[in-house]
């Protein structure tokens, strides 16, 4: 179990060392996300919509998009230079080598999150502070849903001719019920209802992305075998 | 292989001719539906298909998920021949709702939950044979679009009450209820009919191209051989 353990962490450690002395992906997923928040801005007429009323969406379709951009490239290192060979040989589980990716595109996604609900908390005058624990945990809660299953299906794009342009049309379908409860739970408690009000959603949420990371990991071995 | 070519042309000359009488039945046979009158027919075709749909994906989901498990080819042939099948009730599903619902609700396309259920249904299909083509390595592509399929068909039920979360416009089910089938009799049974029928088409399909499907494999098999 400890070895178990101990594998796991070595490959989330290598995961975000690689991207605090690149700063490859985390740069260009904040930097998607402001522009993204920019670009909205223009997109709604605000003498008709007050953008508070869809910041939820918002925030969430821009989570979708910039989590396709960063977690699309989980195992573009590993493409190279036969590196994924190297791991895959390795003894450590199949599982334990997708979780360790789940953890660290978690890490990644889940800080970019945080930035996009401050970037779009300015740029909307939204006012997070009565639930901003609620919609954290929501938060915290669709990204670990979206990163196992763009975790699962980035093994199998990278894996085809089509690399990163068949992603969004595996994994979009089955995104519906992540955007559903999510933006209907973070609409609610950023409007400040109460979380009594949304709780059917959250649960659904939670439950969405354990089954996710649940399926990621029976099946991730099935991917990546030669 | 010969066995499973009879059973196909006598399952599809059965759901063919079922197909007939079905439409008899809903044409001239069934009584008028009083509020909604003639389009209410659509029905007896639109309500077969999407149950066909959503068994091709159980069947391609199940038979994937065992493919994964003893690698046997047929299994594989069996997953894919199922996804065909579905793609093309889905097909049926999606083009009968909106032409039923231009005339009842006004619209063509509204955000209502069966509908948006099946057209996700109809781009996880879509997906398995996108995978399934994009890759070099036949194998890689099996076991790829597997896994989409046994992902897509636990994703489903998330999806459904997702989807209800939303209001819904769609009539409410008349025969799936705890209380028991609210349709009145001649209705029913047009409806159970048509269930039959496709499901006996479905299968008759299904078996052709499971055939095929063989067939193609053994050819290639041959010319690899021939050419070495």
């Amino acid at each position: 179990m400890s070895a178990y353990v101990g594998r796991l962490s070595a490959i989330v450690r290598k995961d975000l060392v690689l991207e605090l002395r690149s700063r490859e992906r985390v740069a260009s997923m904040a930097a998607f996300a402001v522009l993204a928040g920019v670009l909205f801005n223009y997109s709604i007429d605000t003498t008709r919509v007050r953008p508070q009323d869809v910041a939820a969406g918002l925030v969430w379709m821009t989570l979708v998009f910039d989590g396709l951009l960063g977690v699309g490239r989980t195992f573009h290192i590993e493409a190279q230079d036969g590196a994924m060979q190297g791991i895959l040989t390795s003894p450590t589980p199949k599982d334990a080598v997708y979780l360790a990716k789940v953890i660290a595109n978690f890490v990644l996604l889940y800080s970019v999150a945080l930035l996009v609900l401050g970037v779009f908390a300015l740029f909307f005058a939204l006012d997070v502070s009565t639930n901003l624990g609620w919609v954290l945990l929501v938060l915290a809660l669709g990204s670990l849903g979206f990163v196992a299953l763009a975790t699962l299906f980035a093994a199998i794009s990278t894996g085809t001719s089509m690399a990163e342009t068949l992603l969004p049309i595996l994994v979009f379908p089955l995104l519906v019920p992540m955007v559903v409860f999510g933006v209907g739970s973070t609409g609610r408690l950023i409007a400040g209802r109460p979380f009594s009000e949304v709780e059917g959603n959250v649960r659904m949420l939670g439950a969405f992305a354990v089954g996710a990371v649940a399926a990621g990991a029976v099946l991730f071995r099935y991917v990546v075998e030669e | 292989m010969t066995g499973i070519r009879r059973g196909a042309v006598a399952l599809t000359l059965l759901g063919l001719a079922g197909l007939v009488a079905l439409f008899w039945l809903s044409f001239f046979w069934v009584s008028t539906e009083v509020t909604q009158g003639v389009v209410q027919r659509i029905f007896y075709v639109h309500v077969p298909a999407a149950w066909t749909a959503f068994l091709a994906i159980g069947i391609s989901a199940l038979c994937s998920a065992v493919y994964l498990w003893l690698r046997d080819e047929r299994l594989d042939r069996a997953a894919l021949a199922a996804a065909e099948g579905g793609l093309v009730f889905a097909t049926i599903v999606l083009t009968t709702g909106p032409l039923w619902g231009k005339i009842a609700w006004g619209t063509y396309w509204t955000w209502e939950p069966r509908l948006t259920l099946t057209l996700l249904l109809w781009f996880i299909f879509a997906g398995y044979f996108m995978v399934r083509n994009a890759t070099e390595d036949p194998d890689k592509g099996k076991r790829f679009a597997a896994v989409v399929a046994i992902v897509g068909a636990l994703d489903i039920p998330f999806i459904h009450v997702s989807v209800l979360w939303f209001r819904s416009l769609h009539p409410q089910p008349v025969v799936a209820k705890v209380e028991g089938p609210t349709l009145p009799g001649d209705m029913l049974a047009t409806l159970f009919f048509g269930l039959g029928t496709f499901t006996l088409l479905f299968f008759g399909l299904f078996l052709f191209r499971y055939a095929v499907e063989g067939l193609r494999t053994r050819a290639e098999l041959r010319t690899r051989t021939s050419a070495a």
